[in-house]
Protein backbone atom coordinates (compact mmCIF):
# COMPACT_ATOMS: atom_id res chain seq x y z
CA UNK A 1 0.00 0.00 0.00
CA UNK A 2 3.14 2.70 0.31
CA UNK A 3 4.14 1.85 -3.52
CA UNK A 4 1.19 4.13 -4.85
CA UNK A 5 2.68 6.88 -2.24
CA UNK A 6 5.81 7.00 -2.80
CA UNK A 7 4.77 7.02 -6.31
CA UNK A 8 2.75 10.30 -5.80
CA UNK A 9 5.06 12.01 -3.91
CA UNK A 10 7.80 11.16 -6.24
CA UNK A 11 5.24 12.73 -9.00
CA UNK A 12 5.28 15.37 -6.63
CA UNK A 13 8.38 16.15 -6.43
CA UNK A 14 8.68 15.62 -10.22
CA UNK A 15 6.20 18.30 -10.77
CA UNK A 16 7.44 20.63 -8.28
CA UNK A 17 11.19 20.38 -10.14
CA UNK A 18 9.74 21.22 -13.49
CA UNK A 19 7.63 24.35 -12.15
CA UNK A 20 10.79 25.65 -10.12
CA UNK A 21 12.75 24.87 -13.46
CA UNK A 22 10.53 27.07 -15.42
CA UNK A 23 10.63 29.64 -12.95
CA UNK A 24 14.48 30.03 -12.88
CA UNK A 25 14.50 29.96 -17.11
CA UNK A 26 11.70 32.35 -16.85
CA UNK A 27 14.05 34.06 -14.01
CA UNK A 28 17.00 33.68 -16.32
CA UNK A 29 15.47 34.98 -19.55
CA UNK A 30 13.86 37.90 -17.71
CA UNK A 31 17.30 39.11 -16.18
CA UNK A 32 18.93 37.97 -19.95
CA UNK A 33 16.59 40.42 -21.12
CA UNK A 34 16.89 43.04 -18.73
CA UNK A 35 21.03 42.70 -19.22
CA UNK A 36 20.19 43.31 -23.59
CA UNK A 37 18.07 46.44 -22.80
CA UNK A 38 21.28 47.81 -20.58
CA UNK A 39 23.55 46.88 -22.85
CA UNK A 40 21.66 48.05 -25.78
CA UNK A 41 21.35 51.71 -23.85
CA UNK A 42 25.11 51.62 -22.86
CA UNK A 43 25.97 50.96 -26.49
CA UNK A 44 24.01 54.30 -27.22
CA UNK A 45 25.61 56.26 -24.89
CA UNK A 46 28.85 55.10 -26.15
CA UNK A 47 28.49 55.89 -29.99
CA UNK A 48 26.27 59.01 -29.49
CA UNK A 49 27.86 61.15 -31.55
CA UNK A 50 30.03 63.84 -30.26
CA UNK A 51 28.75 67.11 -31.76
CA UNK A 52 30.44 70.59 -31.49
CA UNK A 53 28.28 72.68 -28.59
CA UNK A 54 25.56 73.97 -30.74
CA UNK A 55 25.79 77.58 -29.28
CA UNK A 56 22.62 77.87 -28.24
CA UNK A 57 23.43 79.09 -24.65
CA UNK A 58 25.94 81.07 -26.06
CA UNK A 59 23.15 83.19 -28.29
CA UNK A 60 20.56 83.37 -25.51
CA UNK A 61 22.75 85.11 -23.09
CA UNK A 62 24.28 87.69 -25.88
CA UNK A 63 20.22 88.10 -26.92
CA UNK A 64 18.95 88.70 -23.46
CA UNK A 65 21.86 90.96 -22.70
CA UNK A 66 22.15 93.23 -25.59
CA UNK A 67 18.48 93.84 -25.06
CA UNK A 68 18.89 94.09 -21.14
CA UNK A 69 21.98 96.96 -22.20
CA UNK A 70 19.08 98.74 -24.39
CA UNK A 71 16.47 98.42 -21.09
CA UNK A 72 19.48 99.88 -18.88
CA UNK A 73 20.11 102.96 -21.23
CA UNK A 74 16.48 103.99 -21.37
CA UNK A 75 15.80 103.25 -17.87
CA UNK A 76 18.76 104.90 -16.54
CA UNK A 77 19.73 101.99 -14.45
CA UNK A 78 23.25 100.55 -13.34
CA UNK A 79 22.14 97.29 -11.99
CA UNK A 80 20.29 96.33 -15.55
CA UNK A 81 23.49 97.79 -17.15
CA UNK A 82 25.93 95.74 -15.19
CA UNK A 83 23.82 92.42 -15.73
CA UNK A 84 23.57 93.34 -19.27
CA UNK A 85 27.07 93.50 -19.52
CA UNK A 86 27.65 90.74 -17.85
CA UNK A 87 25.39 88.51 -19.98
CA UNK A 88 26.69 89.81 -23.43
CA UNK A 89 30.09 88.95 -22.33
CA UNK A 90 29.61 85.43 -21.07
CA UNK A 91 27.65 84.53 -24.31
CA UNK A 92 29.58 86.23 -26.65
CA UNK A 93 32.90 84.37 -24.75
CA UNK A 94 30.99 81.19 -25.36
CA UNK A 95 30.71 81.21 -28.78
CA UNK A 96 34.09 82.36 -28.74
CA UNK A 97 35.97 79.34 -27.24
CA UNK A 98 33.82 76.86 -28.95
CA UNK A 99 35.60 74.52 -30.74
CA UNK A 100 36.47 75.09 -34.74
CA UNK A 101 36.13 71.27 -35.26
CA UNK A 102 36.19 67.93 -33.46
CA UNK A 103 36.17 64.60 -35.08
CA UNK A 104 35.73 61.24 -33.33
CA UNK A 105 39.16 59.38 -32.92
CA UNK A 106 37.98 56.28 -35.23
CA UNK A 107 37.45 58.56 -37.73
CA UNK A 108 40.78 59.09 -37.62
CA UNK A 109 42.00 55.49 -37.59
CA UNK A 110 39.45 54.51 -40.33
CA UNK A 111 41.27 57.28 -42.40
CA UNK A 112 44.68 55.77 -42.06
CA UNK A 113 43.98 52.20 -42.95
CA UNK A 114 43.49 52.66 -46.78
CA UNK A 115 47.37 54.52 -46.90
CA UNK A 116 48.73 51.59 -44.92
CA UNK A 117 46.86 48.77 -47.04
CA UNK A 118 48.54 50.49 -50.10
CA UNK A 119 52.03 50.51 -48.14
CA UNK A 120 51.09 46.87 -47.56
CA UNK A 121 50.62 45.81 -51.19
CA UNK A 122 53.83 48.01 -52.88
CA UNK A 123 55.82 46.18 -49.78
CA UNK A 124 54.59 42.91 -50.97
CA UNK A 125 54.40 43.35 -54.41
CA UNK A 126 57.97 43.94 -54.61
CA UNK A 127 59.39 41.84 -51.92
CA UNK A 128 61.02 44.07 -49.98
CA UNK A 129 62.23 43.54 -46.54
CA UNK A 130 64.31 46.41 -45.14
CA UNK A 131 63.33 48.37 -42.26
CA UNK A 132 62.45 52.09 -43.47
CA UNK A 133 64.71 54.55 -42.68
CA UNK A 134 63.62 58.44 -42.29
CA UNK A 135 66.07 60.65 -44.15
CA UNK A 136 66.03 64.20 -42.70
CA UNK A 137 65.25 67.58 -44.66
CA UNK A 138 67.45 70.60 -45.46
CA UNK A 139 66.48 72.86 -42.92
CA UNK A 140 63.66 76.02 -44.19
CA UNK A 141 66.03 78.64 -44.71
CA UNK A 142 69.13 76.93 -45.73
CA UNK A 143 70.21 77.77 -49.32
CA UNK A 144 70.15 74.74 -52.02
CA UNK A 145 70.30 75.06 -56.11
CA UNK A 146 67.11 74.71 -57.49
CA UNK A 147 67.84 71.29 -58.43
CA UNK A 148 68.16 70.37 -54.86
CA UNK A 149 65.17 72.69 -53.79
CA UNK A 150 63.38 68.76 -53.37
CA UNK A 151 65.53 67.77 -50.36
CA UNK A 152 63.62 70.11 -48.02
CA UNK A 153 61.61 67.59 -47.84
CA UNK A 154 60.83 64.52 -45.54
CA UNK A 155 60.93 61.09 -46.97
CA UNK A 156 60.92 57.44 -45.72
CA UNK A 157 62.92 55.06 -48.04
CA UNK A 158 61.84 51.23 -47.66
CA UNK A 159 64.96 49.38 -48.96
CA UNK A 160 64.66 45.71 -50.94
CA UNK A 161 67.17 44.02 -48.25
CA UNK A 162 67.57 44.29 -44.80
CA UNK A 163 70.65 47.08 -45.38
CA UNK A 164 70.89 50.14 -44.11
CA UNK A 165 71.61 52.29 -46.99
CA UNK A 166 70.37 55.57 -48.25
CA UNK A 167 70.02 56.68 -51.78
CA UNK A 168 71.96 59.01 -53.75
CA UNK A 169 71.71 62.72 -53.39
CA UNK A 170 70.41 62.88 -56.81
CA UNK A 171 68.04 60.32 -56.74
CA UNK A 172 66.41 61.78 -53.49
CA UNK A 173 66.66 65.22 -55.57
CA UNK A 174 64.79 63.99 -58.10
CA UNK A 175 61.53 62.96 -56.44
CA UNK A 176 61.72 59.44 -57.55
CA UNK A 177 59.56 56.43 -56.48
CA UNK A 178 61.38 53.69 -56.89
CA UNK A 179 64.97 53.96 -56.39
CA UNK A 180 67.71 51.83 -58.10
CA UNK A 181 71.14 52.55 -55.92
CA UNK A 182 70.39 51.22 -53.78
CA UNK A 183 67.01 49.46 -54.62
CA UNK A 184 64.14 50.75 -52.89
CA UNK A 185 61.20 52.73 -52.73
CA UNK A 186 61.13 56.38 -51.40
CA UNK A 187 57.73 57.97 -49.97
CA UNK A 188 56.31 60.37 -47.92
CA UNK A 189 56.00 59.57 -44.40
CA UNK A 190 53.01 58.50 -43.07
CA UNK A 191 53.25 60.92 -40.04
CA UNK A 192 54.70 63.78 -41.96
CA UNK A 193 51.31 65.89 -41.53
CA UNK A 194 51.08 65.05 -37.61
CA UNK A 195 54.62 66.44 -37.43
CA UNK A 196 53.87 69.18 -39.03
CA UNK A 197 51.05 70.10 -37.47
CA UNK A 198 52.88 69.49 -33.80
CA UNK A 199 55.72 72.02 -35.55
CA UNK A 200 52.74 74.70 -36.00
CA UNK A 201 51.38 74.11 -32.52
CA UNK A 202 54.42 74.46 -30.49
CA UNK A 203 55.88 77.16 -32.83
CA UNK A 204 58.87 75.30 -33.16
CA UNK A 205 60.83 74.10 -36.33
CA UNK A 206 62.43 70.72 -34.97
CA UNK A 207 65.25 71.07 -37.38
CA UNK A 208 66.43 74.17 -35.42
CA UNK A 209 65.70 71.99 -31.87
CA UNK A 210 68.26 70.23 -29.91
CA UNK A 211 66.76 66.11 -29.14
CA UNK A 212 66.33 66.87 -25.63
CA UNK A 213 64.59 69.89 -26.14
CA UNK A 214 62.02 67.60 -28.42
CA UNK A 215 62.08 65.19 -25.66
CA UNK A 216 60.71 67.86 -23.65
CA UNK A 217 58.26 69.19 -26.06
CA UNK A 218 56.64 66.74 -27.54
CA UNK A 219 54.60 64.48 -25.09
CA UNK A 220 53.02 67.53 -24.01
CA UNK A 221 51.81 68.41 -27.17
CA UNK A 222 50.68 64.78 -28.57
CA UNK A 223 48.67 64.43 -24.59
CA UNK A 224 47.37 68.01 -25.79
CA UNK A 225 46.07 67.52 -29.26
CA UNK A 226 44.29 63.64 -27.44
CA UNK A 227 46.45 61.47 -29.53
CA UNK A 228 47.07 59.52 -26.99
CA UNK A 229 47.04 58.95 -23.77
CA UNK A 230 50.59 59.58 -22.46
CA UNK A 231 53.84 59.22 -23.97
CA UNK A 232 57.27 58.25 -21.98
CA UNK A 233 60.74 59.14 -24.42
CA UNK A 234 64.11 57.57 -22.98
CA UNK A 235 67.35 58.05 -24.76
CA UNK A 236 69.19 55.59 -24.53
CA UNK A 237 72.57 53.77 -25.58
CA UNK A 238 72.34 50.58 -27.01
CA UNK A 239 73.54 47.81 -28.54
CA UNK A 240 73.27 47.57 -32.61
CA UNK A 241 69.99 45.62 -33.60
CA UNK A 242 70.60 47.24 -37.27
CA UNK A 243 72.32 44.88 -39.60
CA UNK A 244 74.95 47.05 -41.83
CA UNK A 245 77.15 44.54 -43.32
CA UNK A 246 77.92 45.18 -46.69
CA UNK A 247 76.98 49.04 -46.91
CA UNK A 248 79.54 51.22 -48.41
CA UNK A 249 78.32 53.61 -44.97
CA UNK A 250 79.10 51.29 -42.38
CA UNK A 251 82.03 52.99 -40.92
CA UNK A 252 79.74 56.03 -40.49
CA UNK A 253 76.93 54.87 -38.37
CA UNK A 254 76.82 55.53 -34.69
CA UNK A 255 73.99 54.10 -33.33
CA UNK A 256 71.42 55.50 -30.50
CA UNK A 257 68.26 53.99 -29.40
CA UNK A 258 65.41 56.26 -28.14
CA UNK A 259 62.99 54.14 -26.17
CA UNK A 260 59.43 55.56 -26.99
CA UNK A 261 56.30 54.62 -24.69
CA UNK A 262 52.46 55.23 -26.33
CA UNK A 263 50.06 54.63 -24.19
CA UNK A 264 46.44 54.02 -25.53
CA UNK A 265 47.33 55.62 -28.69
CA UNK A 266 44.42 56.79 -30.85
CA UNK A 267 45.99 54.51 -33.83
CA UNK A 268 46.32 51.61 -31.79
CA UNK A 269 43.56 49.85 -34.17
CA UNK A 270 46.02 49.53 -36.59
CA UNK A 271 47.73 46.92 -34.81
CA UNK A 272 45.08 44.69 -34.47
CA UNK A 273 46.01 41.32 -35.90
CA UNK A 274 42.77 40.63 -37.31
CA UNK A 275 43.50 43.66 -39.96
CA UNK A 276 46.77 41.84 -41.48
CA UNK A 277 48.54 45.06 -41.69
CA UNK A 278 52.37 44.94 -41.69
CA UNK A 279 53.31 48.20 -42.64
CA UNK A 280 52.16 49.61 -38.82
CA UNK A 281 54.66 47.69 -37.15
CA UNK A 282 56.97 49.06 -40.15
CA UNK A 283 56.82 52.38 -39.73
CA UNK A 284 55.03 52.30 -36.84
CA UNK A 285 50.78 53.94 -36.82
CA UNK A 286 51.13 57.58 -38.32
CA UNK A 287 51.91 59.12 -34.42
CA UNK A 288 54.82 56.80 -33.94
CA UNK A 289 55.80 57.89 -37.50
CA UNK A 290 55.63 61.58 -36.55
CA UNK A 291 57.70 60.85 -33.72
CA UNK A 292 60.29 59.32 -35.77
CA UNK A 293 60.45 62.10 -38.43
CA UNK A 294 60.35 64.51 -35.33
CA UNK A 295 63.63 62.87 -33.69
CA UNK A 296 65.40 62.73 -37.49
CA UNK A 297 65.02 66.34 -37.88
CA UNK A 298 66.43 67.36 -34.66
CA UNK A 299 69.03 65.13 -34.40
CA UNK A 300 69.88 65.97 -38.42
CA UNK A 301 70.24 62.16 -38.39
CA UNK A 302 68.71 58.83 -40.35
CA UNK A 303 65.94 57.33 -37.83
CA UNK A 304 64.68 54.09 -38.00
CA UNK A 305 62.66 51.35 -36.26
CA UNK A 306 65.06 49.18 -34.48
CA UNK A 307 61.90 47.22 -32.05
CA UNK A 308 58.67 47.60 -31.77
CA UNK A 309 56.40 45.67 -29.31
CA UNK A 310 52.73 46.00 -28.77
CA UNK A 311 50.69 45.01 -25.86
CA UNK A 312 48.22 42.16 -27.14
CA UNK A 313 45.35 44.56 -25.65
CA UNK A 314 46.90 47.24 -28.14
CA UNK A 315 47.22 49.59 -25.15
CA UNK A 316 50.73 50.02 -25.08
CA UNK A 317 53.04 50.44 -27.80
CA UNK A 318 56.78 50.28 -27.21
CA UNK A 319 59.15 51.48 -30.15
CA UNK A 320 62.97 51.61 -30.16
CA UNK A 321 64.11 54.40 -32.89
CA UNK A 322 67.50 53.99 -33.44
CA UNK A 323 69.48 57.39 -34.68
CA UNK A 324 72.69 56.79 -36.87
CA UNK A 325 74.85 59.47 -38.61
CA UNK A 326 75.44 59.16 -42.06
CA UNK B 1 19.06 108.01 -22.68
CA UNK B 2 22.65 107.86 -21.45
CA UNK B 3 24.38 104.88 -20.92
CA UNK B 4 24.71 104.58 -16.71
CA UNK B 5 28.22 103.25 -16.02
CA UNK B 6 30.90 105.18 -15.97
CA UNK B 7 34.49 104.56 -17.28
CA UNK B 8 35.65 103.71 -13.74
CA UNK B 9 32.29 100.94 -13.48
CA UNK B 10 33.52 99.35 -16.40
CA UNK B 11 37.24 99.47 -15.41
CA UNK B 12 36.22 97.44 -12.50
CA UNK B 13 33.66 95.26 -14.11
CA UNK B 14 36.58 94.68 -16.42
CA UNK B 15 38.77 93.54 -13.74
CA UNK B 16 36.71 91.38 -12.18
CA UNK B 17 36.26 89.33 -15.40
CA UNK B 18 39.76 89.79 -16.10
CA UNK B 19 40.31 88.19 -12.60
CA UNK B 20 38.15 85.26 -13.23
CA UNK B 21 38.91 84.46 -16.64
CA UNK B 22 42.66 84.51 -15.82
CA UNK B 23 42.06 81.96 -12.82
CA UNK B 24 39.89 79.50 -14.77
CA UNK B 25 42.84 79.87 -17.61
CA UNK B 26 45.44 79.02 -15.08
CA UNK B 27 43.39 76.01 -13.82
CA UNK B 28 42.57 74.62 -17.04
CA UNK B 29 46.05 75.21 -18.06
CA UNK B 30 47.52 71.32 -17.13
CA UNK B 31 44.18 69.75 -18.79
CA UNK B 32 43.55 68.91 -22.54
CA UNK B 33 40.90 70.79 -24.52
CA UNK B 34 38.11 67.61 -23.66
CA UNK B 35 36.32 67.63 -20.90
CA UNK B 36 34.51 64.28 -21.68
CA UNK B 37 32.01 65.77 -23.22
CA UNK B 38 32.91 69.15 -23.22
CA UNK B 39 35.17 70.65 -25.90
CA UNK B 40 36.70 74.14 -25.62
CA UNK B 41 39.70 75.95 -26.95
CA UNK B 42 41.79 76.86 -24.13
CA UNK B 43 44.16 79.35 -26.20
CA UNK B 44 40.99 81.58 -26.98
CA UNK B 45 40.00 81.51 -23.48
CA UNK B 46 43.34 82.35 -22.05
CA UNK B 47 43.31 85.08 -25.03
CA UNK B 48 40.16 86.75 -23.87
CA UNK B 49 41.64 87.00 -20.59
CA UNK B 50 44.73 88.64 -21.50
CA UNK B 51 42.48 90.71 -23.53
CA UNK B 52 40.59 91.59 -20.52
CA UNK B 53 43.53 91.97 -18.31
CA UNK B 54 44.94 94.10 -20.98
CA UNK B 55 41.87 96.42 -21.47
CA UNK B 56 41.75 97.11 -17.59
CA UNK B 57 45.71 97.99 -17.84
CA UNK B 58 44.45 100.91 -20.41
CA UNK B 59 41.43 101.65 -17.91
CA UNK B 60 44.65 102.16 -15.01
CA UNK B 61 46.49 104.06 -17.34
CA UNK B 62 43.39 106.33 -17.99
CA UNK B 63 42.94 106.91 -14.77
CA UNK B 64 46.58 108.03 -14.19
CA UNK B 65 46.49 110.34 -16.95
CA UNK B 66 43.44 111.99 -16.02
CA UNK B 67 42.58 111.31 -12.78
CA UNK B 68 39.38 113.37 -12.40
Amino acid sequence: MTLPRTNEKSNNKGKNDEKSEEATVEYLLKAIEDLQKQNEILKREVLKPKRTPSGKIGFTFLTIGALMLLWSVLKTSTVLAFIGLGLTFWGALFLFVRPVKFVRGTILDSTAISSYTTIDRIIQDLNYEGRPIYIPPYPKEAYLPEYLKNLKEMIVVIPAEDILTVPTVDEMAKKQFLLKNPKGICIAPPGFGLMSLFENELGLDFSSCSLEQLCNNLPAIITELALAEQIEIFMEKGPVHAKVEGSIYKDLYQPDLIHVIIRDSIYKDLFNPERGLKSPHLFGCPLASAIACALSKAAGKLVTTAKNVVSSDLKTIEIWYQTLKA
Amino acid sequence: MNFPLTIWDVSLWIAVMAIILLITSELLAPYSNYFGDFVMEKKRLRLAALVLGAAFMVTVLLRVVMPF
